[in-house]
């Protein structure tokens, strides 16, 4: 690994705020070592604009270590950068050359409005799961162990989808900005297991229901969501979700 | 840049006006009781994508009747024009089976419509680069599945000059003549009208279409499964190259009929 630093022209999206038109800013950072992290990167150019009394760079970012989901930003074109199942906190400039001019912009999604520079709005993520996206349990003792059996093939498929952590790289690199993948995963993780079986048919419908009114795309099953997916969740469950939804809609009482 | 122009805000009003329109359909029907919640489901992403895959399954099934019987035409004038007679020979059974295809033609094409208004209304401003993540494809912006709409459109204008060309006999570049040779009363002979339509410089029109057929199936018919749940780790491999195949047999099926009659077409058959 080369430890020769890096002079970087960024591309950078700026929005004053959601009624803002909006323009691409360019900034030259100079010395970036190639062991930063992105966000690390975007870190010393918002010390670099404080310095020069300039109004640093706004981007969502949380645990810097690829599970919570907050980190966004298309890099390059890319969601989360050119790297499959990574997050932009994951990502190192070592992926960058010396004298690069890298292009960083916001997911764009009507139902993920900007709030400002790079940093979009994605509550509605949170309504959708707040319409089905969960299992009704009474509270009290936990249960025993292993009451209800569950095969360990089905618990993979369960963590797989679980997996998930809700960040919308699926709905930026869908060219219908659909959230298909995101509701599949989180109706997947709960269908497959006797748990959550209680309540497919009011979750899928429900879940389905919110995603279309928050503004979502259709599924052109382009499979370009899998691609772009930090978790490296399959459209196995848009397939899923498919059924879960025919059934749903043709046996609900 | 984007700017927030006259032109750009009335541009936005008249997509949500047009995505209105086409949801009417679905509204209206939502209101009769008992098919009610069926069709409310229906009128979702999901739902749409859903019916859009059963009536892409069917017309599929009508390419396949078609073509072979189209084959026939390698059997010479004899047989071809006894399976045109018969099916002639149906009556109002054939009319309302054209009824039936023409209505399936307009529902997928419908549903593609409404689905696109509400993919472009989610995603109103565009990115200004854009690259996939997937491995590099036979086409650009996403192989096959990105050229679903414009493949679609090309076929759907290939639709009306193959109805003008066979079942009106209209096309004005065409002298029909010689395929009514026995007489007002029996009707026109289908194996030289084939041939007429087929060696005629407008037959470009039936290699366009067929491409785009081709390029259409080839996402179309797996994308259709996986739409209705087919799914599975075990099988998807299979149905990937099945669906390649179905897509290619069918096309290239046609496009032989093309090729067959501009190769023979010195010859009187």
């Amino acid at each position: 690994m080369s430890d020769e630093h890096l002079n970087l022209t960024l591309r950078i999206w700026r929005q004053d705020g959601p009624e803002d038109r909006g323009a691409f800013r360019n900034y030259q950072l100079d010395n970036v070592s190639p062991h930063m992290s992105f966000l690390e990167m975007l870190d010393v150019l918002n010390e670099q604009l404080i310095a020069s009394s300039e109004e640093p760079v706004e981007f969502d970012h949380d645990c810097r270590e690829g599970i919570c989901g907050m980190c966004s930003l298309m890099i390059n074109g890319q969601a989360h950068g050119p790297d499959r199942a990574t997050t932009t906190c994951q990502l190192h400039m070592r992926r960058f050359n010396n004298g690069d001019t890298i292009s960083i912009e916001p997911w764009r999604a009507t139902a993920f409005p900007v709030v400002r520079d790079l940093v979009v709005d994605r509550s509605a993520f949170d309504r959708v799961i707040g319409s089905g996206g969960y299992v009704s349990v009474n509270t009290g003792n936990a249960p025993d162990g292993n009451a209800i059996p569950i095969p360990g093939t089905t618990q993979e498929v369960a963590m797989d989808a679980a997996a998930c952590i809700g960040c919308g790289a699926c709905v930026a690199a869908c060219k219908n900005a659909s959230a298909m993948l995101f509701v599949s995963a989180k109706v997947s993780q709960m269908a497959v297991l006797p748990q959550g079986r209680t309540e497919r048919t009011e979750r899928v419908l429900g879940m389905v229901a919110q995603m279309d009114k928050e503004g979502f795309g259709s599924c052109t099953n382009t499979s370009e969501c899998e691609a772009a997916c930090p978790a490296e969740i399959s459209v196995e469950h848009i397939a899923r979700l498919n059924r879960e939804y025919a059934r749903a809609a043709l046996t609900a009482r | 840049m984007k700017c927030p122009t006259y032109s750009s805000w009335f541009r936005e009003r008249r997509l949500d006006a047009v995505c209105q329109i086409l949801r009417l359909p679905a509204v209206m029907l939502s209101q009769i009781p008992g098919i009610g919640p069926v069709v409310k489901a229906a009128s979702t992403t999901v739902g749409q994508k859903i019916l859009m895959a059963i009536t892409g399954l069917l017309l599929c099934g009508f390419l396949v009747t078609h073509l072979a019987g189209n084959l026939l035409l390698y059997a010479g004038a004899k047989q071809f024009n006894h399976y045109a007679e018969s099916l002639h020979s149906w009556g109002i059974l054939l009319n309302v089976a054209e009824v039936g295809l023409f209505t399936l033609f307009m529902a997928h094409i419908g549903l593609a419509c409404s689905t696109h208004a509400m993919n472009r209304q989610a995603r109103r401003s565009q990115y200004t680069q854009k690259e996939s993540k997937q491995e590099p494809m036979a086409l650009p912006s996403g192989g096959a599945s990105g050229w679903m709409f414009v493949t679609g459109v090309i076929i759907a204008f290939f639709l009306v000059v193959h109805i003008t060309d066979m079942r009106l006999k209209k096309n004005p570049f065409i002298d029909y003549s010689p395929a009514y040779q026995n007489g007002p009363e029996a009707g026109p002979d289908e194996f030289v009208a084939v041939r007429l339509v087929l060696t005629n410089w407008t037959a470009i029109a039936y290699v366009i279409g067929l491409l785009a057929l081709g390029i259409h199936l080839s996402h179309g018919f797996r994308s259709a499964l996986q739409t209705l749940g087919v799914n599975h780790p075990r099988w998807n491999r299979l149905l990937e190259i099945i669906s390649l195949l179905f897509a290619w047999t069918i096309t290239l099926g046609f496009l032989s009929l093309v090729t067959w009659a501009a190769m023979t077409s010195g010859t009187s058959n």
